[in-house]
């Protein structure tokens, strides 16, 4: 039961966070250079774990689809399933598992050490607002940098799946894109790319908010990144679940 | 026969009024009441986990009281506005207890922030206020490092450059000397006492340190039993009836940690 209550206690936090996040997004002066810093650190800095994962989960499908497919004689096949797969569900959710772990806990431990060193006490006291300094860049910085993120993994696992396609089935570059072209729709972009904008602010706020929660000196820090890794994931899980059926009911 | 001058009382600038205040089931203050009077230094002191910061942080509103009221220059601190809060930061300022410098900025920058903060533009006179003052902390040319080259000692007084660079009225120092050496805590003090007496600011300061609250106090405020048990000169506190305090004041020999954490 005091579960329950500690994480009602947790989504109000999160919506309250949210409101006020929301609202000084609208407030000048707007700090640019912020943004940009957390653009490279959330965005640039993550690109070769995406292109990494993304690479693989398009040749690891791609092997699976040759060899599930083969007994039916439809490997030839692999590129639609592959691309559907990647473009729909795969880039945009463990993208956002695996940046969000990259992003979110270093949001988490970095605004975590501020507040049990005081610093996040020290910005209001000096007259700023913390959710203006700390939290709107990193949100809107992750809103941004995942969708990018996404398309670049989107790119990355179909040319995996390629690859190995080439390989295991013998079919050449140029009739995988064609399969890939006839399959995918604007549709199936946009599912992927809404999705991962949601992503974008759910590693974000729970990162963001974690943080300005932590309390208990470094050890507080280092439970605080650690529950954030498996709020993110959780999160990222299951509201892709939610959006997915969300999606499918408007777009068909 | 001319007719005697009437005393006009003399109002505090900050004032508690029946304060309480609780984290959770932990009840921190019940009845708070302290008044502060302009351009003296007031040092709290009292066990640990008795409020001492707690008090500091209601007054600028980092923390807020559950009932009561908190007043400060004649408007009610509680329910203040976002831009009289921003005011009111802009003339109380406070020396964290670990000086909570932005380990990300350099110490220029770290004492720029609350003049970019509060509507400087001059770049110029912003370089010349922060040289302005880190003299007046006794601080070399150390514009351009960042806060992990600094020692305990030098990022208390960066600390404190930053809380004067946008001369407040009223400074807030918690736990000003803890974890400095001697030459440190002397020149802490010397510091606190010369802002007082040369730029006629309010102090208001929390410490365990009795030899450095009877070096800067005018007035010593008691924090016992969940609010102010007796404010006086730090003199009269060795003769204080409350038997408590004056084991505190002496070094408490005789007293131990659990009968202060009341």
């Amino acid at each position: 039961m005091n579960g329950v209550v500690e994480l009602m206690g947790h989504i109000g936090g999160v919506a309250r966070l949210s409101l006020d996040t929301f609202k000084a997004v609208f407030v000048p002066p707007w700090n640019l250079d912020l943004l940009v810093d957390q653009l490279d650190r959330a965005g640039i800095g993550s690109w070769s774990i995406a292109v990494l994962t993304a690479l693989f989960t398009g040749a690891v499908m791609a092997v699976q689809f040759a060899v599930g497919l083969e007994p039916y004689g439809a490997s030839l096949y692999t590129g639609k399933l592959v691309s559907l797969g990647i473009v729909r569900e795969l880039g945009p959710t463990l993208t956002a598992v695996l940046v969000g772990g990259r992003v979110g806990s270093g949001f988490t431990a970095e605004i975590g050490s501020m507040t049990v060193t005081e610093q996040v006490d020290a910005i209001q006291a000096l007259g700023a607002d913390p959710v203006k300094k700390l939290v709107v860049p990193r949100v809107v910085a992750c809103i941004i940098m995942l969708p990018l993120l996404t398309i670049l993994a989107d790119f990355v696992g179909c040319f995996g799946g390629m690859l190995v396609a080439m390989n295991e089935v013998g079919i050449t570059p140029r009739f995988f894109l064609e399969q890939v072209i006839d399959t995918l729709g604007v549709v199936d972009l946009v599912h992927g790319l809404a999705k991962s904008v949601f992503f974008g602010y759910f590693i974000a706020i729970l990162g963001c908010y974690q943080g300005l929660h932590t309390h208990g000196g470094t050890e507080g820090v280092g439970r605080a990144t650690t529950d954030t890794v498996v709020a993110i994931s959780i999160t990222v899980l299951v509201s892709n679940f939610l959006l997915t059926n969300i999606f499918l009911k408007i777009y068909g | 026969m001319a007719e005697p001058t009437p005393v006009t009382p003399v109002e505090p600038i900050i004032s508690f009024k029946g304060v309480n205040k609780a984290f959770g089931s932990n009840v921190i203050f019940e009845g708070l009441n302290l008044d502060i009077y302009r351009g003296e230094t007031l040092t709290i002191i009292g066990g640990s986990g008795t409020g001492k910061s707690v008090t500091l942080k209601m007054l600028i509103r980092l923390l807020r009281a559950d009932e009561g009221s908190i007043t400060a220059f004649g408007e009610e601190v509680t329910t203040m506005k976002p831009k009289a809060l921003l005011a009111l930061r802009r003339r109380i300022a406070m020396l964290f207890q670990g000086a909570a410098l932005f380990d990300s900025l350099t110490v220029a920058q770290n004492i720029k922030y609350p003049l970019i903060e509060h509507g400087w533009k001059d770049e110029d006179k912003m370089t010349a206020r922060v040289r302005e003052v880190l003299d007046q902390v006794g601080l070399g040319k150390i514009e351009d490092q960042k806060p992990a080259s600094l020692s305990g000692g030098m990022k208390k007084r960066v600390g404190l450059a930053r809380a004067i660079a946008i001369k407040p009225d009223v400074i807030l120092y918690d736990e000003p000397t803890t974890g400095l050496d001697p030459i440190n805590v002397r020149r802490i003090n010397g510091l606190i006492r010369h802002l007082q007496e040369s730029l006629g600011v309010t102090s208001i300061v929390v410490t365990h340190d009795m030899d450095s609250c009877f070096t800067v106090t005018d007035r010593l405020a008691f924090l016992y039993n969940k609010r102010i048990e007796w404010v006086g000169p730090p003199e009269a506190a060795r003769e204080a009836p409350l038997e408590i305090l004056r084991e505190f004041v002496k070094g408490g020999s005789g007293i131990l940690e659990d009968d202060l954490y009341i």
